[in-house]
């Protein structure tokens, strides 16, 4: 597939590469996370997420 | 999608995403994960260079490569994968600071009209509400949801 064909695809091929295990149960963006989880905790979600 | 992107690869459950920047710099590495957040079915999406050298992450570098609208295309193209798998995921991004925060305000605002038709997208407001995304608008955080949840890739 060439890479005007890939851009084309609105769901992307994905080519699995065995060398990102590495990073398996690993928190590469630790501060972020933090931050992300404080936001979250005490926002009010939007009506559709909450009745799923 | 309209917006060009880079091939990227990924591991078996799609938690971590790889791909190459290349620009004015040269080729510079970047890593997209989404973790697992306190909240269950939400995710948080990080994103960051990747020295292969230190084997050290660095997600508040400014890198200015020159490719900024490739790189977020990317980005924004790993949801798609990673939804794709986890179909009822919340992915939920925010900055390290208001500046980058910014940044991907305006990433989501260039992709918003390709992105609303798959994903309900929102903007968490600073009195902690979400709203759906309003162009424009200075937000703290983003969610973004699938619209179809039915999708498996």
């Amino acid at each position: 597939m060439s890479i005007e064909d890939l851009n084309k695809a609105k769901i992307p091929i994905v080519k699995i590469d065995k060398k990102l295990e590495k990073f398996k149960g690993k928190i590469l963006f630790p501060k972020k996370l933090a931050m992300a989880n404080e936001l979250l905790s005490k926002a009010k979600l939007p009506k559709e997420i909450v009745q799923n | 999608m309209k917006y060009h992107r880079y091939e990227y690869s990924t591991e078996k459950d799609l938690y971590f995403f790889e791909f190459e920047s290349i620009g004015i710099k040269g080729k510079i590495k970047k890593i997209v994960q989404y973790s697992e957040m306190s909240v269950k079915g939400f995710y948080n999406l990080g994103f960051g260079d990747y020295n292969e050298i230190t084997k050290e992450i660095d997600d508040e570098i400014i890198t200015n490569n020159g490719d900024g609208l490739k790189v977020l295309a990317t980005v924004v193209s790993t949801l798609y994968s990673f939804t794709g798998k986890y179909p009822e995921a919340n992915i939920f991004a925010t900055g390290n600071n208001e500046a980058r925060t910014r940044l991907y305000r305006m990433g989501i605002t260039n992709y918003l009209e390709e992105l609303k038709q798959d994903f309900l997208v929102y903007g968490l407001r600073k009195d902690e509400i979400f709203e759906e995304f309003i162009v424009g608008e200075d937000y703290m955080g983003f969610l973004v949801t699938r619209k179809n949840k039915d999708i498996k890739i």
